[in-house]
């Protein structure tokens, strides 16, 4: 294939809506060709709450895209997140028939399906089914089973779900502007695609995102999605309680988190104030420093304790954790928010962006942009998978084909 | 010592000796029963009452009654209210038997049919009659099934009205409302038969479950009060972390919620929430902060709590209510003009005889009105206050006989019992008492005119059920909350974990000073 594939990736986020287009080449790099951001309106939490408003929103960041790029959307890939999102590991186990010498691609199929079997709420919807490893007659850790001889075929699944109306309704705001949604993310697996190596994820590593209104996290270990989940807590909090704490509007709040904000306590001098000034440049109040970073602290200290105590219900993966933790969204970017985790979780932190990449480099460096990117790098995964494998069977059959064909010649 | 009487040996626990009968007449009443023994109800007695044999033995009750074995023959009543009246007076020595010793009586009865219709206003007249508190879960028919049965149906729900002390009432198209238009009919009745299991159930519970802050019957009554032609009801359960939540969304989600407007439009609401041991103070405050967003700042909550151990982390909540039809919400604030309206047969369906007890106490915020003015409103020329009095008095005595000593352990609560055994239950004692009372002002016939109605609705809260809802006990029973802050995320679902509103800020939450 000589022309290169146009992907768009799309993240309806709670304080902004960016649209990604990027461009994947045949070599399998990619590039960023355009991004278009608006601030988000009618979006609490990561779910859509006023559906007018956040159309045109996305139909906004969707126009400034194309502009910037050049290039006319067709359809995206969308990073969906919110609290009810939930996951689970599920095992699935197929036999294969007695007439069948090797295990075969139907065979993955089904134990997919089987895997699929779960109850989950009647509301509910699968969002993913990722793999993590396949079993061959209790064999631990096959990857590709496909050709190998066995019996029993068992694999390991990390199902995300979620409220199917939920879902249905960020799709249905993308649909609204004829736009068609390929595919449906989970946000923090998009923002997983660029932020985490190939190593990380082997190693074993925590992701944390964290946007507006929802923080989202997933864990990698042995290069498998062990867990994943989304609180809905974030930067919106942090500038709520600024804004209650300190009485001043909620855009103030924001500014001064942004600009003046940290997790450190104790950094400061005594008294020292942060003095804030109006729009015509007039001192106004004045707020004294060790206050804000307090707020910023109890708030930011316990989103990470709430995220510690949700990692250790479930086998404790945090113990497994080689690579450490990577945080990335728009709070990744407090002052201090690194040194803060490493003292929750006691691994070492790394405050993460888009890697790979190349093209728009304000836009890679952002992280607050890793999930809309991480979508370009998903949706490649998929293409590169679906053309791949059917020119690669291909080509695994065409020289039995040939042979036997010149063989009945001859 | 095993068979010590119940009532006796449980003596000491109010909420332990009620004995609740659920009486299921007629073909949808014993459907109501079956589902109801499917999901399973405590300490309740089911008895099935029928004139069809068939229908009967197919039923899971544990007592049955067949009616009118000679008038029917084992046969249904054809859907001739008539011959269901006919049925229940045959078999008149039987009902009796039944429903002996209960202190509270569900009769559920889908209204439009013969036997349903005829006979269920003659039960729960015995019941009644048996000292029983009796509640009635009505189900009116659907459209299709035609303007006769309609017409059957009201009649019969105007007779209970008579005879029940609260009429719950249930419009199946309402109900069928709540199905998808592709569900079989057989759904859409099945989930009639549902909502009211949940009701019995729910309500049985508000009485049986150990109450932290209880929900007497008098509170259900005057939810139910308003002469509604709707019954509002909503119950919803959930568990999890965000259960509050979902428990309420539930409950407004139930089919004659219809998504809690109704509530918007209800003068006095009634809140039941039951959890587990762990069920925290927080869950219910952002609950009922939730809820308030659908009922209108001038509405009575009643509000109810309790905590059961057999819930373990669940949670559940009961809303009950009646929304009045829009001609009365007019006429309410003028009990004067009441009197005609009331009449019409739909629109007395709890108490019959209220509009006639709402006078003494409409006089009341009128203390400075001359003699004449009393005079106006209490129709018969009054010769002394004191004859006005003891009208007055003997009218909400009439109506006080669901608190009748043969059931002194009457969920009622237990100063409302004392209350009622003041006035005494037998006819002459208040007669006697009243102009007791009164003497003085007789003595001083001119200044004090004004004060006979203002006794008479202390001592007698029967009177003060009759009352608009604005009664002194609204302080009393909501609980007063200090305000929560949860700024922008005011309108956005919580986010709840572990039982703590996260939306809340931190150093709030931890009571860190921060100026």
């Amino acid at each position: 294939m000589a022309r290169a594939n146009i992907f768009v990736g799309l993240e309806i986020g709670t304080s902004k809506i960016c649209a990604v287009v990027g461009e994947s080449r045949t070599d399998g790099s990619l590039r960023i060709l355009g991004v278009g951001q608006v601030p988000s309106r009618g979006v609490r939490k990561g779910e859509i709450v006023d559906f007018e408003t956040a159309t045109q929103c996305v139909k906004d960041a969707i126009a400034e895209a194309e502009d910037k790029s050049d290039v006319t959307v067709g359809s995206v890939f969308l990073a969906i997140t919110g609290s009810h999102i939930s996951s689970f590991n599920n095992r699935g186990s197929v036999m294969i028939p007695e007439d069948q010498e090797e295990i075969e691609d139907s065979d993955l199929d089904n134990v997919r399906a089987a895997a699929a079997e779960v109850s989950i709420p009647s509301q509910n919807a699968f969002i993913h089914s990722i793999l993590q490893h396949y079993y061959v007659d209790g064999q631990e850790g096959v990857l590709n089973p496909v050709g190998m001889l066995g019996r029993k075929l068992d694999a390991d699944f990390h199902i995300v779900h979620g409220i199917r109306t939920r879902i249905q309704n960020a799709i249905r705001c993308v649909k609204e502007l004829d736009v068609e949604v390929e595919d449906a993310v989970f946000s923090p697996l998009a923002s997983a695609q660029v932020v985490l190596d190939h190593h990380q994820k082997n190693l074993g590593a925590l992701l944390i995102d964290i946007g507006g209104g929802t923080t989202d996290y997933i864990v990698y270990v042995d290069g498998a999605v062990k867990q994943s989940g989304t609180l809905a807590l974030g930067g919106d909090h942090i500038t709520n309680d600024i804004s209650m704490g300190l009485r001043l509007p909620i855009a103030r709040a924001e500014k001064l988190k942004v600009e003046e904000g940290s997790v450190i306590l104790g950094n400061c001098l005594p008294g020292e104030t942060v003095v804030l000034q109006d729009e015509s440049g007039f001192v106004g109040k004045e707020v004294e420093r060790e206050t804000l970073n307090t707020i910023i602290h109890m708030r930011v200290r316990e989103t990470f304790d709430l995220l510690k105590r949700k990692l250790q219900q479930q086998d404790n993966y945090l113990d497994y954790l080689g690579a450490g933790i990577f945080i990335t969204g728009g709070c990744s970017l407090l002052k201090g928010i690194d040194h803060l985790a490493g003292e929750v979780f006691e691994l070492p932190v790394h405050i993460a962006r888009a890697q790979s990449m190349a093209g728009v480099k304000s836009a890679i460096e952002n992280p607050q942009l890793a999930a809309a990117i991480g979508l370009i790098k998903y949706a490649q995964a998929i293409h590169m998978d679906k053309p791949r494998g059917w020119i690669s069977r291909l080509k695994q059959k065409l020289p039995r084909f040939l042979g036997l064909l010149l063989f009945f010649i001859s | 010592m095993i068979d010590i009487n119940r009532s006796l040996h449980l003596g000491h626990n109010p909420a332990e000796n009620i004995t609740i009968k659920i009486v299921g007449i007629g073909g949808a009443g014993s459907n109501a029963l079956d589902r109801i023994v499917l999901d399973g109800v405590e300490n309740a007695d089911l008895v099935a009452m029928n004139t069809d044999v068939q229908a009967l033995t197919g039923s899971v009750a544990a007592e049955k009654v067949q009616l009118g074995r000679e008038v029917t023959r084992g046969l249904g009543a054809g859907g001739d209210p008539e011959l269901g009246v006919a049925a229940a007076e045959e078999s008149l020595e039987a009902i009796r038997t039944s429903l002996e010793h209960a202190s509270m009586v569900f009769v559920c009865v889908g209204l439009g049919g013969g036997t349903g219709s005829g006979a269920a206003p003659l039960i729960a007249g015995l019941a009644k009659e048996q000292g029983a508190l009796v509640v009635v879960f009505a189900t009116m028919p659907f459209g299709f099934e035609g303007k006769r049965r309609r017409r059957q149906a009201d009649e019969a729900l105007e007779a209970l009205a008579r005879e029940a002390d609260a009429v719950i009432c249930f419009e199946n198209d309402k109900m069928g409302d709540a199905i998808s238009p592709k569900a079989g009919i057989h759904q859409a009745f099945a989930s009639a038969d549902l909502t009211i299991s949940q009701s019995v159930r729910a309500i049985a519970s508000l009485f049986k479950r150990p109450g932290l802050i209880h929900i007497g019957f008098d509170d259900l009554r005057v939810a139910l009060q308003n002469h509604g032609a709707q019954c509002v009801f909503g119950f919803g359960e959930a568990e999890g972390d965000n259960r509050a939540n979902e428990a309420l969304t539930r409950a407004l989600k139930s089919s004659l919620m219809d998504r809690g407007r109704m509530l918007g439009d209800a003068q006095s609401v009634l809140v039941n929430i039951c959890g587990g041991p762990e069920m925290t103070l927080n869950e219910v405050q952002i609950l009922m902060e939730e809820l308030g967003k659908h009922i209108s700042d001038d509405a009575q909550i009643r509000f109810g709590s309790s905590v059961d151990r057999a819930m373990g982390n669940r949670m559940s909540v009961t809303i009950i209510s009646s929304v009045a039809v829009e001609v009365e919400q007019v006429a309410k604030p003028q009990p004067a003009v009441i009197p005609p309206v009331a009449l019409p047969p739909r629109i007395s369906r709890v108490q019959p005889k209220p509009v006639a007890k709402r006078q003494p106490v409409v006089v009341e915020p009128e203390p400075v009105e001359t003699d004449e003015d009393v005079e106006e409103m209490e129709q018969p020329a009054v010769a002394s206050p004191a004859e006005s009095f003891v009208e007055a008095v003997a009218e909400p005595m009439e109506e006080a006989h669901f608190a009748e000593p043969s059931a002194p352990d009457s969920p009622a609560s237990e100063d409302e019992a004392g209350d009622d055994s003041l006035f005494g239950l037998d006819e002459p004692k208040p007669a006697a008492k009243a102009p007791a009372q009164v003497e003085k002002p007789a003595a001083r016939p001119r200044p004090p005119v004004t004060r006979p109605p203002r006794i008479i609705t202390q001592p007698s809260p029967v009177a003060a059920f009759s009352a608009a809802p604005k009664s002194s006990q609204e302080k009393q029973e909501t609980l007063q909350f200090e305000p929560v802050t949860r700024g922008r995320f005011e309108k956005s679902e919580p986010t709840i974990v572990d039982g703590q509103d996260l939306d809340v800020p931190t150093f709030l939450r931890r009571n860190v000073r921060v100026k």
